[in-house]
């Protein structure tokens, strides 16, 4: 059998295979499909954003499998849910003002918090927030923080108290911050003396003019790994998730998180159930098994993001517990700010951002 | 001179290429999480990757699309480059256009409006919608890579297989397909590869219950990327070459 035919034998082979392939798994897709209706939850979420262990407690002791999908921005994840007009995902964990986005714009179903036992379990300073008063279409997973982490062997920790103290030009060229819009518009709007969320062109203008003097200072934008350039020695100042500081302080001690005098910024995930959701029970089930305290520490452990559970607070390790990172304190909550919807008005905010990414 | 300044360009460019590549490899094997610093040789992220039931599973998803819409591309590729060149027919000039077309379709319209058609038609998104607009993809890269293999050869090759009493069949399966065959195999390599790490339509037209690799690597933002993916990257990019070494053995033995 000369090369060519056993090549082209192949070739025919494979597409062969490839149809019969096709045809098998989708038969067999169909046919999981149909056996798991009423036995599955399907979570759209973050990559291991949820505990794999706790997944696997949660099909061991109900039986209902956990099909979990990913999406890489909360933009991504809002494009396809309204393509699909919010079926398809039984839970998605939206961050606050998309679930704002979402309640108005009705891709959302009311919890039913009687099939909640464990609500109570949940800390009631991280309810009833503006993006959803009486938490009717949401339930807080994780919380976090946007604020200033220092690495205190460059630079002492007590010189920054707020967010005007990075305009310093002893930080000139120490200086990272993340690619995101909303929070470092947020920083610029405060410095100016403005509010968070404000949809007036003037205040989004001056705290683009403030931004736009910080800009020369910086030395590192980074969004997907913002510790790394503080690990690895590249900036000593960055305006930071309070995860990814605690996760640069496992690596090295000498990192310090600032919550600023003036408001850090807070973010909180929620779960929240799309309109066309197939399996609500379920995932009722699955949302109050996220609320017991085991399964909140659990998340609290391997993502170094605060759970708003007491319960779980109480089960924690005292170092943990007392880790100002990932729970500061009450006061520092009470200052801080959340970003809401801004409807049209967020164009405002893109507008100046892009303004100044480009350097004018 | 000019032979060290050859030798220094061509270096530099193969080490812009392969230096990221060799990085991630390097710390695929070290102990430290964050690679800035050399933690000692280790195999704990491959042992952590096989534990990552998840992770294998989306990445032998990934194989899977990517070999079966590489595949079918070819196949349907192949015979629309030779059709193109051998027929005329009505909207002949159309057609080859609108391949140039589809390459250019910037890859989020074509992933809304693909995911748009398989809402309307009521497919379910999974497996088949991804292997769909995989293909879909992929499939002009195929065409002009055949096309222009074909172009080049000489015509009365054809008449002679005519003269010797073979038919159409036969002369696409004796005469055309041989010569074709390293434009054909690229076509697949290319296909396979512009499948295997896409992200953008993939992330549109897949459902929960067909996760794939890419999307899942791009998701970890949240919590940072964990070095299991330098590991799984490592063996991905072993089975690659696998692929590209045994393609290239096989060209190489016909000639």
């Amino acid at each position: 059998m000369s090369i060519h035919s056993a090549l082209r034998c192949c070739a025919l082979l494979a597409s062969l295979l490839a149809v019969g392939c096709a045809k098998e798994e989708s038969s067999d897709q169909g046919a999981t499909t149909a056996a798991k209706t009423t036995e599955k939850v399907v979570i759209y979420n973050w990559t291991e954003y949820i505990p794999a262990a706790v997944l696997e407690q949660f099909t061991e002791e109900t039986g209902i499998e956990v099909e979990y999908a990913t999406y890489e921005s909360n933009e991504a994840m809002y494009a396809k849910l309204k393509l699909l007009n919010g079926s398809g995902y039984d839970i998605v964990v939206p961050s606050t003002y998309y679930l704002e986005k979402m309640r108005n714009e009705g891709l959302l179903q009311p919890i039913q918090k009687d099939k909640l036992q464990n609500y109570g379990n949940l800390d009631s300073t991280m309810l009833n927030k503006s993006y959803d008063p009486n938490n009717d279409y949401s339930v807080p997973y994780l919380w976090g923080s946007t604020a200033i982490a220092v690495n205190t062997q460059d630079i002492d920790p007590n010189t920054i108290t707020q967010w005007s103290d990075l305009w310093k030009p002893e930080l000139s060229g120490k200086l990272m911050i993340m690619d995101d819009v909303r929070d470092i518009m947020a920083v610029g709007l405060t410095v100016a003396g403005y509010k968070d969320n404000t949809t007036s062109e003037e205040e989004v203008q001056a705290g683009y003019e403030a931004l736009k003097e910080l800009w020369p200072s910086i030395k590192v934008i980074n969004s997907d790994s913002p510790k790394t350039p503080l690990i690895q020695g590249n900036a000593s100042v960055g305006v930071m998730w309070n995860g990814e500081a605690y996760m640069a302080q496992q690596e090295m001690g000498s990192i310090a998180f600032i919550y600023p005098s003036d408001g850090a910024i807070l973010w909180v995930d929620s779960f929240v159930i799309p309109k066309g959701a197939s399996n609500v029970d379920n995932a009722h089930r699955f949302i109050d098994f996220m609320l017991r305290a085991e399964s909140a520490k659990a998340a609290i452990e391997e993502l170094g993001y605060a759970a708003p559970n007491t319960a779980a607070k109480d089960l924690l390790d005292d170092e943990l517990k007392n880790n100002k990172i990932i729970f500061p304190d009450a006061e520092d909550i009470a200052r801080g700010t959340i970003h809401q919807d801004l409807g049209e008005s967020v164009l405002l905010y893109e507008k100046y951002w892009e303004m100044l990414k480009a350097g004018r | 001179m000019i032979r060290i300044f050859k030798w220094g360009y061509l270096s530099l460019i193969l080490a812009l290429i392969y230096l990221p590549i060799a990085v991630l490899i390097v710390n695929s094997f070290n102990a430290a999480k964050y690679g800035n610093k050399w933690g000692g040789f280790s195999l704990q992220w491959y042992q952590k990757l096989f534990n990552n039931d998840a992770l294998i599973e989306a990445a032998l998803n990934s194989l899977t699309v990517s070999i079966v819409a590489a595949s079918v591309a070819t196949v349907i590729g192949t015979l629309a480059a030779v059709a193109l060149h051998r027929y005329d027919f009505k909207g002949k000039g159309l057609l080859s256009s609108m391949v140039f077309v589809a390459m250019l379709t910037p890859e989020i319209v074509m992933a809304i409006a693909l995911l748009i058609v398989f809402i309307t038609l009521g497919i379910s998104l999974g497996f088949v919608s991804l292997v769909i607009a995989h293909i879909t993809f992929c499939l002009p890269f195929v065409i002009i890579a055949v096309y222009s293999r074909i172009k080049d050869f000489d015509m009365r090759m054809l008449s002679a297989a005519k003269d010797l009493g073979a038919n159409e069949l036969r002369t696409f399966w004796e005469v055309i397909l041989p010569l074709i065959l390293p434009a054909v195999l690229s076509g697949w390599l290319l296909s396979f590869t512009l499948s295997l790490d896409d992200v953008i339509v993939s992330a549109f037209v897949t459902g929960p219950s067909y996760e794939i690799l890419p999307l899942k690597v791009y998701s970890m933002v949240k919590v940072g990327v964990s070095p299991e993916v330098n590991a799984i990257s490592t063996l991905l990019l072993g089975i690659s070459l696998v692929l590209v070494v045994v393609s290239q053995l096989l060209i190489k033995k016909d000639h």
